[in-house]
């Protein structure tokens, strides 16, 4: 495994998992593949049911919100000692390139006829990509730093600058990062539990971006 | 550790083009908010703040070709080169990074068909590359859209990658425009003040909606600092509510947590504070939060004002241009009064400022909260301040 380095590692990745078209992966073994090509809301919903989750609100979430969601469900799944830490101490960090601008154009859509003319807070709610770490903050009482970035691609080098310095400097114990983009049917996430290393061990994978670059390529 | 210095800024919104211009007027206690029916923004007559579109294109034609850049960028380019004009950075070194914020960006891209630019101009990471082509920057800038703290979150994030060492300027710029995407879904809310906006006040009912940008310039070479006694930024705090994602905590824990971080992490107690630039976006819910936070802070005696009511909410410039005020509070030494308060309408006995005073001033704390559930704070004093 190149991912295995002897140097102690201060930030480790305790649990990933990535999510494109009709594929689930979960720290690095196929968890879930869609046979039948479904659409998005279809693909998250069968991922919601085998994870079991249970949370009407999502299905009052947009399709960015969703996708972010259902990823931060698996890399929490079966991590219940996250929430022994200090809420305060829990950061959710996401990165993405086309901020909300699905919903953005669906919410134009009902003020751009005048003669037909029905601007819903419901939609415009969603018009903030900062939105999805909102909603993953309540499903988990997490309060610590969240923030949203923007980026054209993925930009492993960044989060693990910004976020390693959130850890290092004891602003944050754990972490969850990466990022969730979606547009117009087209999406993609890769989300991060990132937590202080406790003990050494010969699996743990360093919070570093050329490991990253590696668990995701 | 370096000390993070403040060196430049500006300010562009209804109430001019420069931080002096903007300044000046909220001393005297004038507002740029008036009433539009362009119906290009709104369906019915709504209180707004915005920039003077003529001077805009006429000033920016100074610099550039106006129709190869959106509103909103003309704006950006237009306020990070007053701020420049002020220091000696050159934009062009790796050891400047820029950090911009916006909520929108280029909306009105969407909402306009027909617009003369290419599609992935809608995108905010290509506003930064626009903009950061004007100035010939090499590094890779960086994009924030937290909602309404966005520009306070930018400023942080400035500071932050300061303080690593890899950049030595930052420079901070944030902003949004005024189309009819925004105020359409805060009517759709029921969040819209239809007189202008009155914070913290009993009888206030809501927001003003507001147009404008703003921009720092931090440095960690106190060879570009001009002054004795310089501001300088101390520290600074993200948290979430984890209550709601359209409404702030009912009891002001979150934005107290990012208040007792951002002091802890500026080794500051809780006394001797001499001024709280608060969020006070007139909506019932918001400023009530913010008295509980500020009183659960122990800083009750602490002057606070909002600024809403002289040039609106300008959501990704209102951190910015907030800190830009309390900056010029300092170097001015007074404080700027709560233009649309009169009856006090929060349940904690906070201490708005009700007239503008000539006092010393040698340190302020910005908080700010917003959709999403989340809450920033920014303490700054001046460098030989406790």
């Amino acid at each position: 495994m190149p991912i295995k380095t002897t140097n102690i590692m201060k930030n480790i990745i305790s649990k990933y998992c990535i999510i494109k078209p009709n594929e689930l992966i979960v720290d690095g073994k196929q968890e879930i593949i869609d046979t039948e090509n479904n659409k998005f809301g279809a693909f998250m919903k069968s991922i919601y049911k085998h994870y079991e989750v249970k949370y009407p609100k999502y299905f009052k979430m947009d399709n960015l919100s969703k996708l972010a969601f259902i990823a931060s469900e698996i890399v929490l799944n079966d991590k219940s000692h996250i929430n022994e830490l200090e809420p305060t101490k829990i950061g959710v960090i996401l990165q993405n390139s086309h901020s909300s601008i699905d919903t953005d154009t669906k919410y134009n859509e009902t003020i751009k006829d005048k003669e037909n003319y029905f601007p819903s807070p419901a939609v415009f709610v969603y018009t903030l990509p900062n939105v999805m770490i909102g909603e993953i903050c309540i499903r988990n009482k997490f309060q610590g730093e969240n923030t949203c970035f923007i980026s054209k691609e993925f930009d492993a080098e960044f989060i693990t600058e910004y976020v390693g310095e959130l850890l290092d400097s004891g602003k944050l114990e754990a972490c969850i990062t990466g990022w969730a983009d979606y547009i117009d049917g087209e999406y993609s996430a890769m989300l991060f539990l990132v937590e202080k290393n406790k003990e050494n061990k010969k699996d743990n994978i360093s919070f570093k971006p050329e490991f990253i670059n590696q668990l995701i390529k | 550790m370096s000390k993070i210095y403040t060196i430049a800024d500006n300010i562009i919104t209804s109430l001019g083009f420069t931080s002096k211009e903007n300044f000046t007027l909220l001393m005297q206690g004038k507002s740029g908010i008036s009433k539009t029916s362009d119906p290009k923004i709104t369906q019915k007559p709504l209180q707004v703040s915005q920039v003077d579109s003529e001077k805009l294109n006429t000033e920016f034609e100074k610099l550039g070709n106006s129709k190869e850049y959106t509103r909103l960028e003309k704006l950006m380019i237009l306020s990070i080169a007053d701020a420049l004009k002020q220091t000696n950075i050159n934009t062009a070194n790796n050891d400047t990074l820029f950090v911009f914020s916006s909520v929108k960006g280029n909306i009105n891209l969407i909402e306009d068909e027909n617009h003369p630019f290419e599609n992935k101009r809608i995108n905010l990471w290509a506003i930064a590359d626009t903009v950061c082509n004007y100035f010939n920057s090499t590094t890779k800038p960086i994009f924030i859209s937290n909602a309404c703290i966005s520009g306070v979150t930018a400023i942080n994030t400035g500071a932050q990658y300061l303080k690593t060492g890899k950049f030595k300027h930052v420079i901070v710029c944030g902003g949004d425009i005024i189309s009819e995407f925004t105020p359409s879904g805060f009517q759709s809310f029921k969040a819209v003040s239809e007189n202008p906006c009155k914070p913290f006040d009993a009888n206030r009912n809501g927001i003003t909606l507001g147009e404008g940008v703003g921009t720092i310039i931090l440095t960690t070479n106190d060879k570009l600092v001009n002054e004795e006694n310089p501001v300088i930024f101390r520290g600074g705090s993200n948290t979430n509510d984890a209550n709601h994602i359209s409404g702030p905590s009912r009891t002001g824990d979150g934005l107290y947590y990012a208040i007792r971080n951002t002091l802890k992490e500026s080794a500051k107690e809780n006394t001797n504070i001499d001024y709280i630039s608060g969020h006070g976006t007139a909506t019932q819910y918001n400023d009530e939060m913010e008295s509980k936070a500020i009183s659960w802070a122990k800083l009750n005696h602490v002057p606070v004002n909002s600024l809403k009511a002289y040039w609106g909410h300008t959501l990704g410039a209102a951190g910015i241009i907030e800190c830009i005020a309390g900056i010029h509070s300092i170097k001015e030494n007074c404080l700027i009064k709560t233009l649309g308060y009169s009856e006090h309408g929060v349940s904690e006995p906070i201490n708005v400022i009700t007239e503008f005073k000539k006092t010393k001033v040698s340190n302020f704390l910005k908080t700010a909260s917003g959709f999403g559930g989340s809450n920033a704070v920014a303490y700054f004093s001046e460098l030989n301040a406790d």
